[in-house]
């Protein structure tokens, strides 16, 4: 006999019987996680150098979103290979915007004031077109970005193409980029080509992202 | 700390890298941070050709650090181990031994604490030469975290002479491969399936759900990423006799199959105890159909059960007043008229919604006190019997309830202007809640199960159900003499309104007999009678004088407390013969008896000796796992083990007695007495094939 034959059945019954069955533990609902195919949660932020950023204001644009804590193994692996520096520079070549975003919170690993994180981008020949202080985590929270680092790939029309990891394996050894299956690159030049993303959802790995408890 | 100290710390770790072991034949060395101290480890100290041994690396992980399972959750790295074998050689994977779930802020890994031993079996070629030695070389990686994340990595080499057989390690480190075996999940001792329902997932572990009161926790650990959100709560509950942990779907989607491992907290006397077991379930539709009602369907019967509230006995004549008020304004009054019908909607919609949030606030209350196992409790099944038994009796006539508080109610309802309006409103409500149509039963039994947009939805519908004749009458007065005239029929209806009542309870007495077995039946019957005592009791001694009242109000008080006495009684009236087909074990069990076991030990057999009982599912997971294999069974068969099977389901005095002999006040326990009447072995509370073999072997001889 299932639950719900019991429960429908029993409820023959009443709203006396109803107020009782109340006690029955309903599941937690997940909130709304970003999906790809839906629209990107949005947001509004001023960048490290004072620029506002409003990802409503992008559409006509590819936009890629990068999760980041440069003192994260996993991080130091794409910057110290030169990895990271590549995408974005293809990715600027495509005409997207690339958008490093830090949701560390104040004490926590990773977190930085904005001069710290332009001399970062400065030292690393990073060229993302905006770095956005997340100290509160209220970005992160909304994709749900778990890891550092964590990617997103939003398309012109404000549609989530692609979420994930940046290749496909977890490892902090820089040898093992060659050989894995560049995911976020594989997504920009499809887009770029007007094609769908190959793989859409993959596995993000990484860090913890350091949020404010 | 600062982003220097930190690099510093990465640089440290990288520095480690390459931990050459001592040539030592049983040590292959040792990796140290301030984090971890890694070693490999063999089980044996020599090798012997074509014997397979196996290899573990021994991680001990500083306070508060940890390392990663094989699927680490939301962040992390799981440890690996790379070979480097010579020409011949082959190794299985990792043997993973069952993880915890490691919460980080909103974020839950999968991994392990303290110390962990990950071993894995290798299989030498058969030509090795005994006399000469080998040596393997381990690359090992792991990830280690506290709130940040260190890399580290180290180069092991073990060498191993090769005898012509194998010699086993040091007790000390056979005793870390024991302990890997004893944490790695076994063989699902139950069929399990995935339900897919859209945005949830439902692990359903067949034959699981037989542990009432003492399933603690129960945790999935999917084998892959993305198959279900890892951080979300996982919600236990039991569903007949099987066990559904249900969770939130993860970002990849389902596949065909889902494998991962299980593991199952069960509070004994003694502590707390956990099992794991690997399960791959196939993935099917959660069966939707005639199960739950749709949403749409439950908005239409929960606007039909408030429509027909409105021809209930208590609400009718409250409604007929008011309408007839209303007609009464006349036409001349229309913008009157639609501001009362406003405020007395208003009132119906505020005391549904009311009553909304008393349900949402109740529900929490039970997620919070972990109620989601008590749907199918026979406590609670016999309560709500026994709640719509006296609901029949009321609208039976038996007794009569809440004449002061409708009154109340009526005096506000009286009032006129729109205060009185949505009083009345508020008043329908109130008196509606004793007189219920069935209708509004099922859309409650979905609204409370469903989500609180929903459950709110649907109190809403019946709130307009009951106020749509009203307003129907104000928009359109003349249907208000279509109105039937109270009278006489309203009695007649509602009284039988009570047969569908006692129906509910029937069906529900036949329910619990399925749980409980013939004497739940007899502790919900006689809780029925003393329902119906108090009810007469306390109608009866009404209008009597004070002397008379007071004594039947303590009738009826006392009947109702020996009602509630007996609700205890329920809890011990567990099933009787679900025990012995599943009594799983060598197949020549019998029941234990001190006498049996004296017998048995005057002959010098040996005899192994298993206290279980039906509602501890460690004791199930033990006899699938560990003693019903057939390993174990001729084990029992060669060695003419006699083995004696104690059912401690209604705590037996004579076991009782049994386990505290042990110091033990409950079960399993596991003893096993070699030939020749030497001392009894208590093997662990949580079994391995290996354990039950070793402790045959090594006791019996």
């Amino acid at each position: 006999m299932t639950m719900f034959s019991t429960t429908r059945r029993t409820l023959f019954a009443g709203a006396a019987a109803g107020a009782a069955f109340a006690a029955v533990g309903a599941p937690r609902l997940a909130l709304a996680a970003p999906e790809t195919g839906r629209p990107a949660p949005d947001f509004a932020a001023t960048d490290t150098k004072g620029a506002r950023v409003s990802l409503a204001d992008m559409r006509g644009k590819v936009v890629v979103l990068e999760w980041t804590n440069h003192d994260c193994p996993f991080v130091r692996k794409h910057y110290g290979a030169g990895n990271m520096q590549d995408l974005q520079r293809l990715a600027a070549s495509q005409g997207f915007t690339w958008i490093s975003i830090i949701s560390s919170a104040p004490g926590k690993q990773g977190h930085v004031s904005a001069e710290e994180a332009n001399r970062l981008s400065e030292t690393r020949d990073a060229t993302p077109a905006h770095v956005i202080l997340d100290p509160e985590g209220t970005i992160g929270r909304a994709y749900q970005a778990r890891t550092t680092p964590q990617m997103f790939v939003i398309g012109t029309d404000g549609t989530l193409l692609y979420m994930g990891g940046i290749d496909s394996i977890a490892s902090s050894r820089q040898a093992d980029i060659e050989t894995a299956v560049p995911y976020v690159r594989n997504a920009i030049e499809a887009i770029a080509a007007g094609r769908p993303v190959p793989e859409a959802v993959t596995r993000p790995y990484g860090c913890a992202v350091h949020y404010a408890t | 700390m600062s982003s220097h100290t930190l690099r510093r710390l990465v640089f440290g770790a990288a520095l480690l890298v390459s931990v050459q072991g001592p040539a030592s034949a049983t040590s292959g060395g040792v990796a140290e941070t301030e984090r971890v101290r890694a070693e490999l480890l063999a089980d044996v100290a020599a090798i012997a050709p074509g014997k397979t041994f196996r290899i573990g690396l021994d991680l001990a992980m500083a306070r508060d650090w940890h390392t990663y399972w094989r699927n680490p959750g939301d962040s992390g790295m799981a440890t690996e181990i790379a070979l480097d074998l010579p020409e011949g050689w082959r190794t299985d994977g990792i043997a993973w031994p069952a993880p915890e779930r490691l919460p980080y802020g909103t974020l839950v890994n999968f991994g392990f604490h303290d110390r962990v031993t990950l071993p894995v079996t290798v299989h030498p070629p058969r030509d090795l030469a005994p006399g000469s030695t080998i040596t393997l070389r381990a690359e090992a990686s792991w990830l280690v975290c506290k709130d940040v994340c260190i890399p580290e990595e180290a180069v092991f080499t073990l060498t191993l002479p090769v005898a012509a057989t194998p010699v086993p390690a040091r007790p000390e480190t056979l005793a870390r491969f024991t302990e890997a075996e004893r944490r790695r999940p076994g063989v699902s001792p139950f069929a399990a399936r995935i339900e897919d329902g859209g945005p949830r997932v439902a692990l359903v572990l067949a034959g699981a759900g037989r542990a009432q009161a003492t399933l603690r926790e129960a945790v999935f650990f999917p084998h892959d990423w993305g198959v279900i959100d890892h951080s979300e709560i996982q919600t236990v509950r039991r569903e007949g006799g099987d066990l559904r942990i249900e969770m939130v779907r993860g970002e990849a989607g389902l596949g065909e199959r889902i494998a991962g491992v299980v593991t199952l907290a069960e509070a004994a006397p003694d502590g707390v105890l956990t099992t794991a077991f690997t399960i791959d379930a196939p993935v099917a539709p959660a069966p939707p159909p005639g199960t739950l009602l749709p949403f749409w369907q439950a908005l239409l019967f929960a606007f039909a059960g408030g429509l027909i509230l409105n021809l209930m006995p208590c609400v009718f004549p409250v409604l007929s007043m008011k309408a007839l008020a209303l007609v009464r304004l006349g036409a001349g009054a229309r913008s009157e008229v639609r501001a009362h019908t406003l405020s007395y909607t208003a009132g119906v919609l505020v005391s549904f919604g009311l009553i909304a949030v008393a349900l949402l606030a109740l529900r929490a209350g039970g997620i919070a006190a972990g109620w989601g196992f008590q749907f199918q409790s026979p406590v609670f099944v016999a309560l709500v019997a026994w709640v719509l038994f006296a609901v029949g009796l009321s609208l039976s006539g038996v007794f009569h309830v809440g004449g002061r508080l409708a009154g109340a109610g009526q005096s506000l309802a009286m009032r006129g202007g729109h205060g009185g309006s949505f009083f009345t409103g508020v008043l329908a409500v109130i008196v509606a809640t004793p007189c219920t149509a069935p209708f509004m039963g099922a859309a409650v039994g979905f609204a409370v199960t469903a989500p609180p947009a929903v459950l709110v939805s649907v109190m809403v519908a019946m709130g307009l159900g009951l106020a749509a004749p009203y307003a129907l009458i104000a928009a359109v007065p003349s249907l208000a003499g279509l109105m039937p005239r109270p009278g006489a029929w309203m009695e007649r209806l509602k009284q039988a309104m009570a047969f569908p009542m006692y129906a509910s309870a029937v069906w529900l007495v036949w329910v619990l007999s399925q749980q409980t077995g013939p004497s739940g039946v007899l502790v919900a019957l006689a809780g029925m009678v003393l329902i119906a005592f108090a009810a007469w009791a306390w109608e009866a001694t009404r209008d009597a004088g004070r002397g008379w009242r007071r004594t039947g109000t303590a009738l009826a008080g006392a009947a109702a407390i020996a009602m509630l006495a007996l609700v205890p009684r329920l809890e011990a009236a567990l099933p009787t013969q679900t025990r012995c087909s599943e009594a799983a074990g060598p197949a020549t069990a019998e029941p234990y008896s001190a006498a049996r076991l004296a017998a048995l030990r005057d002959d010098g057999r040996p005899v192994f000796v298993n206290m279980t009982a039906a509602w501890c599912i460690t004791c199930l997971v033990n006899e699938r796992t560990s003693l019903a294999t057939g390993a174990v069974q001729r084990a029992f068969a060669e060695r003419g083990i006699a083995y004696l099977s104690g059912d401690w389901t209604r705590q037996d005095p004579a076991i009782t007695d049994y386990l505290r002999r042990f110091g033990r006040s409950g079960v399993p326990i596991y003893v096993f007495y070699p030939a020749g009447g030497g001392d009894p072995v208590v093997l662990p509370q949580i079994l391995t094939e290996a354990i039950v073999l070793n402790a045959l072997g090594a006791a019996g001889g």
